[in-house]
């Protein structure tokens, strides 16, 4: 019986490889693509990408407008997702199956959160630039409202894993609502509800350079600009400082989150 | 006193958690026990309304909790400590905070969101941090104490509600023997003191050590209800029948 068994599970192995080969191979026989061309094509872009975009004299001079786009861009995508968090402390609360009182309420919220997690920030960038133009402020509100739908969600996980022990034990003190949640339900929570936000600021100051693009503002404008006027040079200062920032921010949020959880 | 009549509890599965109980808590230890899913929770969490029977009736003095509106239940849980098998703590937080959390209940709103302590509930707080053997460990987080501190801690935010009635659901399940007789010598203590002490129990042999009064329950019938003097053969072999629970399968 064991022999069956291992001869089946080895015989499953092989077939999910040939057909995942078998795909590959339709694949690009349908695509006609060539293997050794993409692969050629690969490193011909990259030795383009070096020559053109190492930064060179001329680009150091737009250092400080460079930086200065950069504190800008850093500066919305915080603040974006300090608000976000805000509202999504207390959809989270409503939505949790432990601290959520009103049940047609948790579904709202649950399915609110997914409706607006699952529409792209860019889509919500091209569609307020409609109605706000192009300013800082039609970026913030794409990352706010995308952000808010991630933070619920998360948020909503992170206070159901505090679980219903402590806020029984609470409940059994004769303790209020309010005072549960505020003083039992957000001291349990608060390192994972803080390690979410973190995440999504590193994440929003990524999706910011998309959305300053698109909104004509930031960091993603100024490469725009750069790319777009053939200033390779300086279109590479731009994307060399967005690297070390966003690693830089990355090790301070892994830093803090270290800290807020032990 | 605390009494109950007639209490009946059915769960949303149609299973059976409690059937015309009837059974009066005097002062002193009384320990409840008897087999897995015999209904032993479902009795302690229905004095202080965790679970909610379908009828019948439970009176703390001249209080009926059953049907007492959401007011007057936070009174009355305000009079009623509990503690748990699994503490229930906030982990996160230092054992003082835990213990002050215990105050929530007579605080009126506002105090209770700003977290407000007096300086005779913080000091109260720390007095039974020592009284549990605990003063060492005052500001240390729960997370980083033993199990048998942190149910210590869970006896002290319990006591800082100055109750008449401490319910204790299975204390002493996660606990190792020296852990375990710490926590029911304290028990023991406290109903000295004249706090009344109802402990769900899995062992016989703690419950006739450190109980007065033993309460036996199957099928969510009280089979057994006497000094602990009088838990004989026969009276063990009622409590834990496999008959009944053959006779409902």
């Amino acid at each position: 019986m064991p022999n069956l068994y291992l001869r089946q599970t080895a015989r499953r192995r092989w077939l999910t490889l040939i057909a995942a080969l078998g795909l590959l191979v339709a694949g690009q026989l349908w695509l006609q693509l060539n293997d050794r061309q993409a692969f050629m094509g690969v490193w011909a872009g990259l030795a383009w990408l070096v020559h053109n975009f190492t930064p060179d004299a001329a680009a150091w001079h737009d250092l400080p407008t460079i930086t200065y786009q950069l504190w800008r861009t850093i500066v919305i995508a915080i603040a974006a997702t300090s608000v976000a968090a805000i509202v999504a402390v207390g959809l989270g609360l409503a939505g949790a199956a432990t601290t959520g009182r009103i049940r047609w309420l948790r579904g709202g919220v649950r399915l609110f959160a997914s409706v607006m997690r699952n529409f792209p920030f860019v889509a919500w960038a091209l569609v307020l630039l409609f109605s706000f133009k192009q300013n800082d402020f039609t970026g913030f509100l794409a990352l706010f409202l995308m952000t808010i739908g991630y933070l619920t969600r998360a948020f909503i996980e992170t206070l159901e894993e505090v679980g219903g022990g402590a806020i029984e034990a609470l409940e059994a003190t004769g303790a209020r609502y309010w005072p549960i949640v505020i003083q039992g339900v957000l001291p349990a929570a608060i390192g994972g509800l803080l390690s979410w936000v973190l995440y999504m600021i590193e994440n929003n100051i990524r999706d910011a350079t998309l959305v300053g693009m698109l909104t004509g503002t930031g960091i993603g404008f100024t490469f725009d600009l750069y790319f777009k006027s053939f200033r390779y040079p300086s279109a590479g200062l731009v994307v060399v400082t967005l690297i070390i920032t966003t690693i830089a921010i990355e090790l301070l949020a892994t830093h803090l989150r270290q800290v807020l959880t032990h | 006193m605390l009494t109950i009549a007639g209490l009946n509890k059915t769960y949303p599965n149609h299973k059976r958690g409690l059937e015309a109980v009837n059974v009066t808590f005097a002062p002193g230890v009384t320990a409840i026990i008897g087999p897995s899913g015999a209904g032993k929770t479902t009795l302690l969490r229905s004095i202080n309304r965790l679970i909610t029977p379908e009828s019948g009736s439970v009176r703390l003095g001249d209080q009926e909790i059953r049907t007492a509106n959401a007011k007057a239940l936070r009174k009355i849980r305000h009079r009623i400590g509990m503690i748990f098998q699994d503490y229930n703590l906030i982990e996160e937080l230092a054992a003082i905070d835990n213990v002050l959390h215990g105050c929530l209940g007579g605080k009126t709103w506002l105090a209770g969101i700003l977290g407000h302590y007096t300086a005779a509930e913080q000091a109260r707080a720390y007095e039974l941090l020592a009284e549990v053997g605990l003063a060492d460990f005052a500001t240390q987080r729960c997370a980083d104490l033993s199990g048998g501190q942190k149910q210590r801690v869970g006896i002290a935010r319990a006591l800082m509600q100055s109750p008449e009635v401490i319910l204790c659901d299975e204390p002493i399940a996660s606990l190792d023997p020296a852990s375990t007789q710490a926590v029911m010598t304290l028990l023991g203590d406290l109903a000295k003191r004249g706090i009344m002490i109802i402990v769900n129990l899995h062992q016989v042999d703690i419950a006739r050590q450190y109980a007065d009064h033993i309460v036996g329950v199957n099928q969510g019938r009280i089979v057994f209800d006497g000094p602990t003097a009088g838990l004989n053969d026969a009276a063990l072999a009622a409590i834990y029948a496999k008959e009944a629970v053959a006779e409902d399968a």
